[in-house]
C-alpha cells in the first residue's frame, strides 16, 4: 500500500460516518435516557433503577438480535443459503453456555472457547450437506438438522442439563457481568461486540472472499465457471455465520439468564428472516434497523394490544413483503415506495394470476 | 504454422435417455488455430462445448488437453487448466457492475480468495487486468453500469471480456455473435482474430454465419446430428458434397 496508515484511517471514518454517530448515540444513550427520567448521572453510573436501566435491558436484547439477524444476512443475503436451521446457530450457543456455567461451573473464557469450537462443528455440519442441496432442498435439510436438535435439546433424558421443555434455568452469571446489578457494563460489553460484528462483517462483505459469496448468490453455475470452487466460499460464509450466531446465543443466555428450547425453534428462524426481509435483504444496515423495528413493535404491541399482537405483527410483515419488498434500507436507498407494484402482487396473488414484473423475474 | 495438438477428443459420446447427443466425437485441435465447429440446430455442437468444458460428464470418451486426461475433472478446475469458455445464452452476474463481473473473472486465479480481511479494491493487479479486458472489449464507459441494463451486444462483449480476463490459452466460444445487430458482428470478429494472432491463443468457435467461418478458421468441424460429418480447411468443407447436402444445402458459394 502506497497511502499512508493514518489516511487510511481517516478514509475509513469518513466511510463509516453514519455508523460512528449511531455507536455514539448509543453509548450515550442509558445517559440520556436517565436525564429525562430526572434521574442523575451518577445514580446511572451505578446501575439505580429507573427508565434507563429499562432502556437498556431493551438495547440489549436488540443488539442481541441484531447480532443474530446479522449472522444470518451473510448466509441468506450476502450468499444467497435460504437455511430454515439458522436458529440452532443461536440455540448451540445459548445451551452450551449454560450448561458449562451452571452444570460444569466453568468460567467465560473456558465457555467461550466451547461455543466456538462447537461453532466450528455444526458450520461444518451444515457444510456437509451443501455439496449436494441447493435452494430449497437445503432450506429443508437444514430444518431436518435442527429438529433434530430441538428435539435432543427438548428430551427428558437430557434434563438435568439442558431443563427439557421448562427450559435452562439457575445459572449463575458471573457477578462483574450481572445483568442485574452491572447491567450498564453488559450494556457497553454488548454494543462493544455489535460494533466489531459489524466491522468484521462490513469488511467480509468487501473481500475477495465476500465478492465471491455475493457473485454466487447472483450465478452460482457462472462462478464456477469463472474457476471458484463455490463449496468453500459458502462453507466460509456458514463458518462465519455460526461464529456469529452462536456469539449471539451467547449473550442471549447470559442476558436472560434462562435458555428458553424456543429458541432452538423453527419460529426463532423465522424471527431472523422476518428482521432481514424488514431492514432489507443482503444490506448489513438492514439487519441492523431490522432488529431494532422488529423489537420495538414487537414490544409495543403486546404491550398496548395483549396477545392478539402476533396476529397484527404478522399483517404488518404481510405488508411489508408487498409493499416494501427491499426493505426499510433498500427502499430508502432506492428512494421509491413500490405502492402500484405491491397491488399488483396482491392482485396476483388473490386471483391466482402473478403479476407481470413477478413472473419476468 | 505449429502444429502441436492442443486439444483432443477420443469416442466423446454423450447420450441423454435415448438421445445421443454427441456421438463417438474424435477431433483433434491445432495449437494457435482458430477451429470452428458447425452444424444444423441440434447437431450437438454445445453439448460439444459442455462435455469439453466439464459442465457435464460425457457417457464415455476422453477429453485430452495438452496431453493430460481431463474428462472427469470438475466445473471449476476448467479454467485453471487454460480453457476459457463463453456461453451461447449470455450467461453473467445481472445486478454486479460491468467492472464487478470481469474484477471477478480476473480474481479466480489468483492466490487472495480467502482473504476475508482485506478489502478486494487493495488487490490491484486484478483490478488492473480488468480495466484492460474493459478497455479491449470496448465497454469503458459503461463499467460501473449493471450488467443487466447494457443492451444485448453490449452483454455479449461483457461475456466476452469474462473469459478473457483470466487470459486462458483456449478459449471455446459458443456463438460469441448470438442475437447481436449485424453491423457490430464484424467488429467482435474482428476482436476474436486479433485475440487469437496476438496473443498465440487456440480458438474454438461454435458459429452460424457462414461468411464468418469461411473466412476466419483454420480447420472446421462439420457437425450433424451428433457426430463429425466433415472435417477439414475451410476451403475443403466448402466443396465438400456431404457437407452442402446436410448443411450448406447446396446454397453457399465460396467466395474466393
Amino acid at each position: 500500500m502506497t497511502t499512508k496508515p493514518s489516511s487510511r484511517l481517516a478514509a475509513f471514518f469518513a466511510n463509516q460516518r453514519g455508523a460512528l454517530i449511531a455507536l455514539l448515540l448509543l453509548a450515550l444513550l442509558p445517559f440520556i435516557v436517565g436525564l429525562f427520567d430526572g434521574a442523575s448521572l451518577a445514580a446511572v453510573w451505578v446501575n439505580g433503577s429507573g427508565q434507563s436501566k429499562f432502556i437498556q435491558g431493551l438495547a440489549i436484547e436488540i443488539i442481541i438480535l441484531s447480532i443474530y439477524a446479522l449472522s444470518f444476512d451473510v448466509i441468506f443475503g450476502i450468499t444467497g443459503m435460504l437455511s430454515f436451521g439458522h436458529s440452532m446457530f443461536f440455540a448451540v450457543g445459548a445451551y452450551l453456555t449454560g450448561i458449562s456455567i451452571k452444570s460444569f461451573e466453568l468460567g467465560l473464557p473456558a465457555t467461550l472457547g466451547i461455543v466456538f469450537a462447537a461453532a466450528i462443528v455444526q458450520a461444518l455440519l451444515f457444510g456437509v450437506v451443501l455439496p449436494r442441496v441447493k435452494g430449497i432442498t437445503f432450506a429443508l435439510v437444514t430444518l431436518g438438522i435442527a429438529s433434530v436438535f430441538h428435539i435432543v435439546v427438548m428430551s427428558s433424558e437430557l434434563g438435568k442439563y439442558t431443563g427439557a421443555d421448562v427450559g435452562l434455568q439457575g445459572m449463575v452469571v458471573p457477578a462483574f457481568i450481572s445483568p442485574a446489578n452491572e447491567r450498564l457494563r453488559f450494556y457497553f460489553i454488548a454494543l462493544t461486540i455489535l460494533a466489531l460484528v459489524y466491522l468484521l462483517y462490513k469488511r467480509f462483505v468487501d473481500s475477495p472472499t465476500g465478492r465471491v459469496c455475493i457473485a454466487i448468490r447472483e450465478n452460482e453455475g457462472r462462478a464456477r465457471m469463472l474457476g471458484y470452487n463455490t463449496f468453500y466460499f459458502k462453507l466460509a460464509a456458514l463458518t462465519l455465520s455460526s461464529f456469529t450466531a452462536a456469539l449471539a446465543g451467547m449473550m442471549h443466555a447470559l442476558y436472560q439468564p434462562i435458555v428458553s428450547p424456543n429458541v432452538a425453534g423453527m419460529g426463532f428462524t423465522v424471527t431472523a428472516l422476518l428482521i432481514v426481509l424488514i431492514g432489507g435483504v443482503g444490506s448489513l444496515e438492514g439487519a441492523l434497523v431490522g432488529a431494532l423495528v422488529y423489537r420495538l413493535l414487537d414490544f409495543g404491541l403486546r404491550r398496548y394490544i395483549g396477545e392478539s399482537a402476533s396476529f397484527i405483527n404478522g399483517a404488518i410483515y404481510v405488508v411489508f413483503v408487498l409493499f416494501v419488498p427491499y426493505g426499510i434500507v433498500g427502499t430508502w436507498r432506492l428512494k421509491s415506495f413500490q405502492i402500484k407494484q405491491g397491488w399488483a402482487r396482491m392482485t396476483g396473488w388473490l386471483t391466482g394470476k402473478p403479476s407481470s414484473e413477478d413472473s419476468a423475474r | 504454422m505449429n502444429t502441436d495438438i492442443i486439444f483432443e477428443t477420443k469416442n466423446l459420446t454423450k447420450a441423454f435417455g435415448a438421445l445421443v447427443a454427441v456421438d463417438d466425437v474424435s477431433i483433434k485441435v491445432r495449437k494457435n488455430s482458430l477451429h470452428a465447429i458447425i452444424g444444423p440446430n441440434g447437431a450437438g455442437k454445445t453439448t460439444f462445448f459442455n462435455l469439453l468444458s466439464g459442465n457435464i460428464e460425457p457417457t464415455s470418451g476422453r477429453v485430452i488437453f495438452k496431453g493430460r486426461d481431463i474428462t472427469h475433472q470438475p466445473v471449476h478446475r476448467t479454467i485453471h487448466f487454460g480453457i476459457g469458455r463463453s456461453f451461447q445464452i449470455t450467461n453473467i452476474f445481472p445486478n454486479l457492475t460491468v467492472f464487478e463481473n470481469i474484477r471477478l473473472a480476473s480474481q479466480a486465479l489468483g492466490r487472495d480468495n480467502f482473504k476475508f480481511w482485506a478489502n478486494s479494491s487493495r488487490f490491484k493487479l486484478y483490478e488492473e487486468r480488468a480495466w484492460n479486458v474493459i478497455e479491449r472489449v470496448g465497454l469503458k464507459e459503461r463499467a460501473y453500469a449493471p450488467a443487466r441494463t447494457l443492451p444485448h451486444g453490449d452483454q455479449r462483449k461483457l461475456e466476452l471480456g469474462m473469459i478473457l480476463a483470466p487470459d486462458p490459452e483456449v478459449l471455446l466460444l459458443d456463438e460469441p455473435t448470438a442475437g447481436m445487430a449485424a453491423e457490430q458482428v464484424p467488429e467482435l470478429i474482428a476482436l476474436i482474430q486479433e485475440i487469437q494472432k496476438a496473443g498465440d491463443k487456440t480458438v474454438m468457435l461454435v458459429e452460424h454465419n457462414m461468411n464468418v467461418v469461411m473466412s476466419v478458421s483454420d480447420a472446421i468441424t462439420v457437425m450433424h446430428q451428433g457426430k463429425v460429418l466433415a472435417e477439414g480447411a475451410p476451403s475443403q468443407i466448402a466443396v465438400n458434397k456431404e457437407v452442402q447436402t446436410a448443411y450448406l444445402g447446396g446454397l453457399y458459394e465460396l467466395n474466393v
